[in-house]
């Protein structure tokens, strides 16, 4: 029953050309203002409204498509009675209680040897979006309030967006290693300024000084959460060295590195700072699967701009994943209609002229339009399953979120 | 193919030649080359005796979670390396080269402490806890964990930095890839060590841990800046200042782990003490011990680079004053390569030898003075042991 209610679902947002979010709709911060954005929402959602409106006379126990949309009248009504910039920016919102988060990260890292400890506070420098976080934030206190109303974030939750942000940075900065990248957020890398060795000296600290964060907590079921993130994190990587001959292995293959480099992270910590609400285990599989799936749309979508960004803003396409020698979502999609590209991916695009011929094949394709819409159902679900908690500013700001994965364009 | 047969088959290949650092990456921080020239028995005897005691051979500990797990396929990995110049090919060998000398001494340590510190006297509240030989089972984990975390820095320690690259060392290609193994397999030994913490249950725990490891990556820092210098001439340091920087890089990890195993076994506070003087002091006269070989062995191989920032160097230079010192070292040098063998000459004619050993010594007894408070039983004799194997010098 449920699988043929997602076909419904799937069948009013799958054409292409009227996806939910359009281009210049939900997520958009500026001047468009939160009313478009809720009528654009709820625009999508009336037509799957009236599709489902007949289910349910079929379907009298399609429980979660009726809370569906009585949850979503409220996104609309919300937003309008609660009027006022600060509720229209999810990033606004949750930069609110992540005032001074540099600054605390900064003292987290506090050692005497001054070079190392330059080095680790390189990317803590204020300029990044700090996306992780906001999520962590705005997903603790949409638990409190469900909960039990209550308006406080609670400290460990606060150093639970902390702690994300590192884990996340160490592991970036041993990423850019192991690419041997030479920039990144518009500056220079830290293995090309310090040099490998000292670089992977930085990761680590950077580590171990979010597990002593973690640890202070005190909280033993925060610990293991966030520690699977660790391992996580480590066996993504390794995924992305092998990599699979079957076709069919090769997308699961994919959407398991997916889940592991980028979702855990997202998933866990949301886990983590619902455990420290709330006790109600429900709630906690709410912020996990939340998390973890608009970790993974995040994710899909990085990997479309991987292709489009650039030829529409640079006019020179980048490529980043095809020249590491990786078959991201387009790509594979891609190869379902050429089969010639299968044995670049199993080279790994290593021949000269490769990277630039998959580009190729994959812009022909429908590649980026498959991995868009993959990423679609995945912010759906994520809607699907935050929309089960109680209204709050910070639940609707988790909801536009999701959206505005999907509509970035770098 | 598993890790332990790779292992095994990476000491018949010898390809890499001689490692082309002054610093072996075992050498500076583990390998136990024997007590002295005239008893290489000792040491081993001591360490057989200890195994004993807790139960089971204490080797490859840390390698038990790369044996099992196929997923990581590191093994598929390493391989890939064999003929490369890439120092984590001699960090590989070096796990079965030594293995007879048993590397996994931290381990060993961490159980020997945990018997000898025995249950709380306050109420038994680990009851739930399996003990085996005297030691809980959460205990024998940590002894893990801290293996693991040692491994994974010995193992990051050994990334070299693509643009200090020369010609002879290779296709870079094969350097970029040995760099990524090397950083995958450190990560991957570090999560591992973490899960088990997290397995642990205890708050506490894991932030000592976590701080040791903090101290591990500071230590090994100042190891490679020093190394890094131009001509390898000692950095200006005072012997204070490389207590301070040996204790990151040796005492930490070893002081906080038998720490933390008594708060696991939730001793008070003045045992937790005692055993984190003992494992400092332990792994500090271990380090001097390591320091001194060069210049104590009768037969001294010419092709032996010194390590300049080791104790008697360091020492040697406090004595003398850093000009003298310097000249010393200009002296030693002919067309600008640097002759060893002179140099540990001049060195040994000095104070800096002497005074190492009584600097070794000095700590043995301290660490000797921290045990007196643990019970008199098999465990403590062997972490006696130890510190008399480690500060002989006859």
């Amino acid at each position: 029953m449920a699988s043929c209610c997602r076909r419904w679902l799937r069948g009013c947002s799958w054409r292409p050309a009227a996806p939910s979010p359009g281009p210049g709709s939900p997520g958009c911060t500026g001047p468009c203002g939160p009313r478009a954005a809720a009528a654009a929402v709820a625009g999508a959602q009336m037509s799957c409204f009236n599709l489902v409106k007949s289910l349910r006379s079929a379907f009298p126990n399609m429980y979660s498509i009726s809370r569906f949309h009585h949850t979503t009248p409220a996104v609309c009504c919300y937003s309008k009675t609660r009027s006022g910039e600060k509720y229209t920016d999810p990033f606004k919102l949750g930069w609110r209680d992540l005032k001074g988060l540099y600054e605390d990260i900064r003292k987290e890292l506090f050692i005497s040897t001054t070079e190392l400890k330059e080095m680790s506070e390189y990317y803590f420098d204020g300029k990044g979006k700090a996306f992780r976080p906001i999520i962590v934030v705005l997903m603790a206190r949409a638990c409190n309030i469900h909960h039990n109303n209550s308006r406080d974030v609670q400290a460990s939750q606060r150093t639970i967006a902390l702690i994300a942000e590192m884990i996340h940075t160490a592991s970036l900065v041993h990423d850019d290693v192991i690419d041997d990248a030479s920039s990144r957020r518009g500056k220079h890398t830290v293995n090309k300024i310090w040099g490998e060795k000292k670089a992977v000296l930085a990761g680590d600290l950077i580590l171990s000084a979010a597990s002593i964060a973690l640890a202070r907590i005190g909280n033993t079921t925060v610990i293991s959460i966030l520690t699977q993130v660790i391992e996580d994190l480590v066996r993504g990587e390794f995924l992305q060295l092998g990599s699979k001959e079957n076709e069919n292995e090769r997308f699961a293959h994919y959407l398991e590195k997916t889940f592991k480099k980028t979702a855990s992270l997202i998933a866990n910590s949301c886990k983590a700072v619902s455990v420290l609400g709330c006790p109600d285990p429900a709630v906690h599989e709410i912020a996990y699967q939340y998390g973890k799936n608009v970790g993974i749309a995040f994710q899909l979508i990085d990997d479309v701009l991987d292709f489009t960004s650039c030829s529409n803003q640079m006019g020179k396409p980048t490529s980043a994943d095809l020249k590491l020698g990786l078959a991201t979502g387009p790509v594979l999609f891609a190869c379902q209609q050429f089969p010639e590209m299968n044995a670049m991916i199993m080279r790994r695009f290593s021949l000269p002229g490769d990277v630039d011929r998959a580009r190729q094949y994959v812009l022909q394709s429908n590649g980026v339009q498959q991995t868009t819409y993959l990423a679609q159902r995945y912010c759906h679900e994520a809607i699907r399953e935050i929309s089960k908690l109680r209204p709050s500013p910070e639940r609707d700001a988790l909801i536009q979120l999701s959206e505005i994965v999907l509509t970035r364009d770098k | 193919m598993s890790l332990r047969q790779l292992l095994k088959r990476l000491t018949y290949f010898g390809a890499s030649g001689p490692p082309r650092r002054p610093l072996d990456t075992i050498s500076s921080v583990v390998s136990w080359r024997g007590q002295s020239s005239r008893s290489p028995a000792h040491w081993n005897q001591v360490v057989s005796e200890a195994e004993k005691i807790v139960g089971y051979p204490t080797s490859f500990m840390s390698l038990r979670c790369l044996l099992s797990d196929e997923l990581s396929n590191i093994a598929l990995q390493v391989r890939k390396l064999v003929g490369t110049r890439h120092p984590l090919l001699t960090t590989a060998r070096g796990f079965v080269h030594d293995s007879q000398n048993n590397l996994q001494l931290r381990g060993l340590v961490v159980l020997l402490i945990s018997k000898a510190a025995g249950p709380s006297r306050v109420k038994a509240s680990c009851q739930n806890y399996d003990m085996v030989s005297g030691i809980y089972s959460c205990q024998r984990s940590l002894a893990e964990i801290t293996e693991l975390i040692h491994t994974a820095l010995l193992v990051h320690r050994g990334i070299v930095n693509i643009n200090e690259l020369q010609s002879s060392d290779g296709p870079l290609k094969d350097m970029q890839f040995g760099n990524k193994i090397a950083i995958l397999s450190g990560d991957f030994l570090l999560a591992n060590a973490c899960n088990g913490l997290a397995l642990l249950q205890n708050t506490k725990v894991v932030e000592l841990l976590a701080s040791a490891l903090m101290d591990l990556v500071q230590g090994v820092y100042h190891e490679n800046s020093t190394s890094a210098k131009e001509n390898c001439i000692t950095d200006d340091i005072g012997i204070s200042t490389w207590k301070e920087q040996t204790f990151l890089s040796h005492g930490a990890l070893l002081a906080k782990s038998c720490q933390a195993a008594m708060e696991l076994a939730k001793h008070d506070a003045e045992v937790q003490d005692m055993a984190f003087q003992y494992g400092k002091h332990m792994a500090m006269s271990h380090k001097i011990n390591s320091d001194l070989q060069p210049f104590i062995k009768e037969k001294t191989s010419d092709s032996l680079t010194l390590n300049l920032n080791s104790a008697p160097v360091v020492l040697h230079q406090e004595f003398l004053g850093r000009d003298l010192w310097i000249k010393q070292i200009g002296e030693a040098q002919e067309k600008g390569k640097l002759d060893y063998a002179k140099l540990r000459e001049t060195i040994k004619a000095g104070k800096g030898v002497t005074s190492a050993i009584d600097l070794c010594r000095y700590h043995g007894n301290k660490a000797l003075e921290a045990l007196e408070s643990f019970p008199p039983s098999e465990a403590r004799t062997a972490l006696e042991n130890i510190v008399f194997a480690v500060t002989r010098f006859s």
